[in-house]
């Protein structure tokens, strides 16, 4: 080991340095939420099963034609999921309130990527093949991506979706909120500009959230007083009003905090300018000079 | 100083090799068709379930039990205690090993494995695994400049290649002559760096689970989880050393080299106590011991991991009679790392749950024969190394 | 040669008949038409009041259902027709569902502020296009067609609810879309159509129509058949 006296203290003195810069560096976790970003606001009450939104969807994305049925009813039998071949899915609940025919009604659900303002899935993403864009959009790009799926394991949406059976260029697939088409002026998502009923509205965000409290204000009997989306992990870009309460409707319980901020305090508070190592470095090399000192016998250095 | 590593200029094709022989077969098999059909085609992971075995074992678990590696190089290099130096080649040869079969499970998990290098040019640096992924790489080149001095001391002036590659006997050479000049200047600084090194991807191997807070199971989801993976991962340092050289030493009749490894053991209490303390301390914070009696398969592999994995050993360890009893040793050590094995599983697999959809996870007969056939490779490699190169201490007589 | 002159006389008769003649069109559906192409300005404010007083506010005014000026209309606005096209156009009985419904208020739930102008305004004059980023909460006409229409459908279980029972579909045109030679025979059209109807093909397989077997003493040179069918003996089949 050829660790000598004067090596020893250029590193002590790097230690020194860098300790100096951890005050500055170990500040509180910012969101990095785009301030005004675009949203959709999904109005349950609304939303009559007809699955344009599907059609739309895979037109948009070029994704296979969604599953038909002899009768739409059929396809309601199975709670679906979003996959890699459909990037957004309808699926359906009973209230448990029945119609006039005593026919229990139906409430809709559509399922698609909620383009989190803090996604946990851009905070994971390895390469930043994820990042969230200015007008709201999570956006994949996919010459970045290594296949890791830590994206997926951090999504608390469990919705991107992966080609399991491509062996060499798989993708992770999720919806896109027709980044393209809303970066264009005036430019729609495929599934709000079909949904003829207008259960999707397209905004901003900001103007959608009002909107949803309004809603939920002037009709009070129709809505359960939560906007699911508001707050859950620090607020998404989709928001959803409902009839139902969201945990039955097969909505995941989230706390409000952002899934990164525990994750990236710590990472940031450790190792921005790599202080910690620095000092661990400086530190051990110390220990190191010192144990030499002691038992200044050579010894071989092949040791290692 | 008596300690000499020496070949060990045995039989290399023992019934034992052939055995790893037909696991590796198996595994390459599983590993082609995982090339030829995707990963859906030979595992059981979904969209719920995208992190599986070759994760949770083959990275997390082989992380965890390479740290015999940093541990033994930090105790005999950086503390100066001499007398362990016969174990450091071995835990070497472990983690660099298990490292470069860490690597060789990301490859087989990940999906696009060509695209591998792409971390070095894309940064994230709020992602976990952009750190951990950056000290794996980094360290693991520091193991093989490392090993260097081993290769060199066996062959530096005995190039010897057969045929008309005898041409590159002299390059060869050569190159050895420089590398181990050169690795024998900066080792100093490449131990500390694997020790850093470690300490930081150990730790953050913790901190990759901390992006799911609803996904993992409160009993293991805490702050403190890197600092609970980095305690492990010292307190399964040492056992694993043990583990390996008893195996080693008994498999190929050599010194027990007892003397070193009690007072090993004696540190492990130390450590061991310490990460015991950390987590039932968690636990009773946090409050979570009232998942405990739930019954379910999670809580009771919780209940698993620490009475047999952490509890139950530091428990024997304590005991100086244990401490010397070869046979006691060995319990111990191997009951560590199965515990630390299993709460590695645990965070990342047992403790997962997916928000929406059941999934009910068990590795298909694919992954687990990647893995297997991944583990076996390593044993293979292994028992290859140490049979021409001179890495474990050359026995003074025989003896069992 | 007076074979060649009636000829040519009657030919030409008969090409002159042809330029004069017009197809006949109904003259309300033209207008209607027209009607649907057309776009008003848009009306920003409306007068909020509850359903009550505006239904006295109608009556105060005796606005009824003789004031009904269009009976018909067809529902095919550029608005909509703009952002997407996949269904024909809806024909609206106006006069025929106010009298069913007997209540303005119903479909003409609001007023323009402005006092000037008439009391029932088309839908299409506050409902535009969808997502005006400056009346949020403003409908677009697509959706208020569909909220109003399916709605009153299903609450009065009466009138249709399914897509296709307003629309027509838009089917394309299969001018160019069929590629057949001048003189194909039946075997190549059937495979020209199930080139891209092969589903249909597949499901007529499944119907009575194919799977029927059984005598038929009445079909000419068959009579004597016990398992006249399409799918057996009948001419056809493919």
């Amino acid at each position: 080991m050829q660790l000598t006296r004067r090596n020893f203290f250029k590193f002590m003195g790097a230690t020194g340095a860098s300790v100096a810069v951890l005050p500055s560096s170990a500040q509180a976790w910012q969101s990095k939420a785009p301030p005004d970003p675009y949203g959709c606001l999904v109005d349950l009450t609304r939303c009559n099963g007809c699955r344009k939104c599907e059609d739309a969807c895979s037109t948009v994305n070029e994704l296979p034609p969604p599953i038909k049925d002899v009768c739409d009813c059929t396809v309601f039998e199975k709670k679906r999921r979003p996959d890699e071949n459909a990037f957004t899915v309808v699926n359906r609940y009973f209230s448990g309130k029945l119609d006039e025919l005593d026919k229990p009604l139906p409430v809709f659900v559509k399922i698609q990527c909620m383009h989190c303002q803090d996604p946990a899935c851009v905070s994971a993403c390895i390469v930043g093949a994820l990042t969230k864009k200015e007008n709201g959009a999570v956006h994949y790009d996919v010459s970045k991506c290594i296949g890791c799926r830590y994206c997926m394991v951090a999504c608390p949406f469990e919705i991107p979706a992966y080609e399991y059976h491509d062996p060499i260029t798989p993708r992770v697939r999720k919806c896109t909120f027709c980044f393209d088409r809303i970066s264009k002026d005036g430019g729609l998502p495929g599934c709000a500009t079909i949904c003829p009923v207008e259960a999707i509205t397209f905004g901003k965000r900001n103007t959608l959230l009002e909107l949803a409290k309004k809603r939920i204000k002037d009709n009070p009997g129709k809505y359960v007083d939560h906007v699911y989306g508001e707050k859950e992990v620090g607020g998404t870009s989709w928001l959803y009003v409902s009839s139902l309460p969201f945990s039955k409707l097969n909505f995941p319980q989230l706390p409000e905090k952002p899934s990164p901020k525990l994750s990236e305090t710590i990472q940031h508070s450790l190792f921005s300018y790599l202080w910690s190592p620095i000092l661990l470095f400086g530190l051990l090399g110390g220990i190191m000079y010192k144990s030499k000192k002691k038992n200044d016998n050579p010894q071989d250095k092949g040791g290692a | 100083m008596n300690h000499k590593a020496s070949p060990l200029n045995r039989k290399f094709w023992t019934p034992g090799v052939f055995v790893m022989l037909v696991f590796m077969i198996a595994g390459f098999v599983s590993i082609i068709a995982r090339f030829t059909g995707g990963i859906g085609y030979v595992s059981n992971l979904s969209t719920a379930r995208p992190w599986g075995l070759w994760v949770g074992v083959d990275v997390a678990t082989g992380v965890a039990l390479a740290a015999g590696g940093f541990t033994t190089a930090a105790l005999a290099h950086i503390f100066g205690c001499h007398s362990y130096e016969p174990i450091i080649r071995p835990a070497l040869l472990t983690a660099m090993l298990g490292y470069t079969f860490v690597v060789l499970g990301l490859m087989v998990d990940i999906g696009r494995s060509w695209a591998i290098w792409k971390p070095i040019f894309f940064w994230n640096t709020n992602s976990v695994l952009f750190e951990v992924a950056m000290c794996v790489m980094i360290y693991l080149h520091v193991l093989y400049f490392e090993f260097i001095p081993i290769v060199a001391e066996q062959f530096k002036n005995k190039v010897r290649l057969p045929g008309p590659l005898a041409l590159l006997n002299a390059p060869i050479d050569l190159f050895l002559k420089i590398a181990d000049a050169v690795a024998g200047k900066i080792m100093w600084i490449l131990i500390i760096l694997g020790v850093v090194l470690s300490c930081m991807h150990q730790s953050s191997l913790g901190s990759l689970m901390l992006v799911a807070p609803t996904k993992i199971h409160p009993l293991w989801y805490t702050p403190i989880l890197p600092l609970l993976f980095l305690t492990s991962a010292f307190a399964v340092g040492y056992p694993m050393v043990v583990f390996e050289t008893t195996l080693v030493t008994s498999s190929f009749k050599l010194n027990s080299e007892m003397s070193i490894l009690t007072p090993l053991t004696r540190i492990t209490t130390f450590v061991l106590g310490l990460y015991m303390l950390l987590k039932l301390g968690d636990m009773f914070i946090r409050g979570t011991y009232v998942y405990l009696l739930d019954g379910t398969y999670q809580t009771n592999s919780f209940i698993i991991e620490m009475m047999f994995g952490i509890i139950v050993p530091w428990l024997m360890l304590v005991s100086k009679k244990v401490r010397q009893s070869r046979k006691g040793v060995f319990i111990a050590a191997t009951m560590i790392v199965f515990g630390v094995a299993l709460n590695r599983i645990n965070v990342f697999i047992v403790g997962y749950t997916s928000p929406v959809s059941e999934s009910g996870y068990f590795p298909s007969v694919g992954e687990i024969f990647v893995t297997l056939g991944l583990i076996a490779t390593l044993m293979f490699v292994y028992r290859f190394v140490v049979t021409f190169l001179p890495v474990l201490q050359a026995p003074k007589e025989v003896s069992s | 040669m007076i074979k060649k002159i009636i000829f040519y006389s009657g030919f030409m008769i008969l090409v002159a008949a042809l330029s004069m003649a017009q197809v006949w069109k109904a003259p309300d559906q033209e207008k209607a038409k027209e009607r649907a192409k057309e776009r008003v300005k848009f009306i920003k404010d409306y007068k909020d009041e509850d359903n009550i007083l505006r239904k006295i506010a109608l009556i105060e005014k005796g606005i009824s259902l003789d004031d009904v000026k269009n009976n018909y209309f067809l529902l095919d606005s550029p608005i909509i027709k703009e952002r997407e096209d996949h269904y024909g156009p809806v024909r609206f009985a106006h006069k025929r569902h106010a009298a069913l419904i007997n209540d303005c208020t119903e479909c003409h739930h609001y007023r323009p502020k402005d006092e000037s102008m008439l009391e029932t305004t088309r839908c299409s004059a506050c409902h535009q296009d969808s997502f005006n980023a400056d009346h949020p909460e403003r409908i677009g006409l697509k959706a208020a067609f569909h909220q109003q229409c399916t709605e009153c459908h299903q609450e009065e279980q009466n009138g249709p609810v399914t897509c296709t029972g307003c629309h027509l579909k838009n089917v394309p045109d299969h001018k160019d879309l069929v590629k057949l030679a001048d003189n194909s025979d039946a075997f190549q059209v059937t495979a020209e159509c199930l080139r891209c109807h092969d589903q249909a093909g597949e499901d007529m397989l499944k119907t009575a129509h194919w799977n029927w077997r059984g005598p038929s003493p009445y079909t000419v040179k068959h009579r004597k058949d016990v398992q006249h069918g399409k799918g057996t003996t009948a001419l056809n089949n493919y």
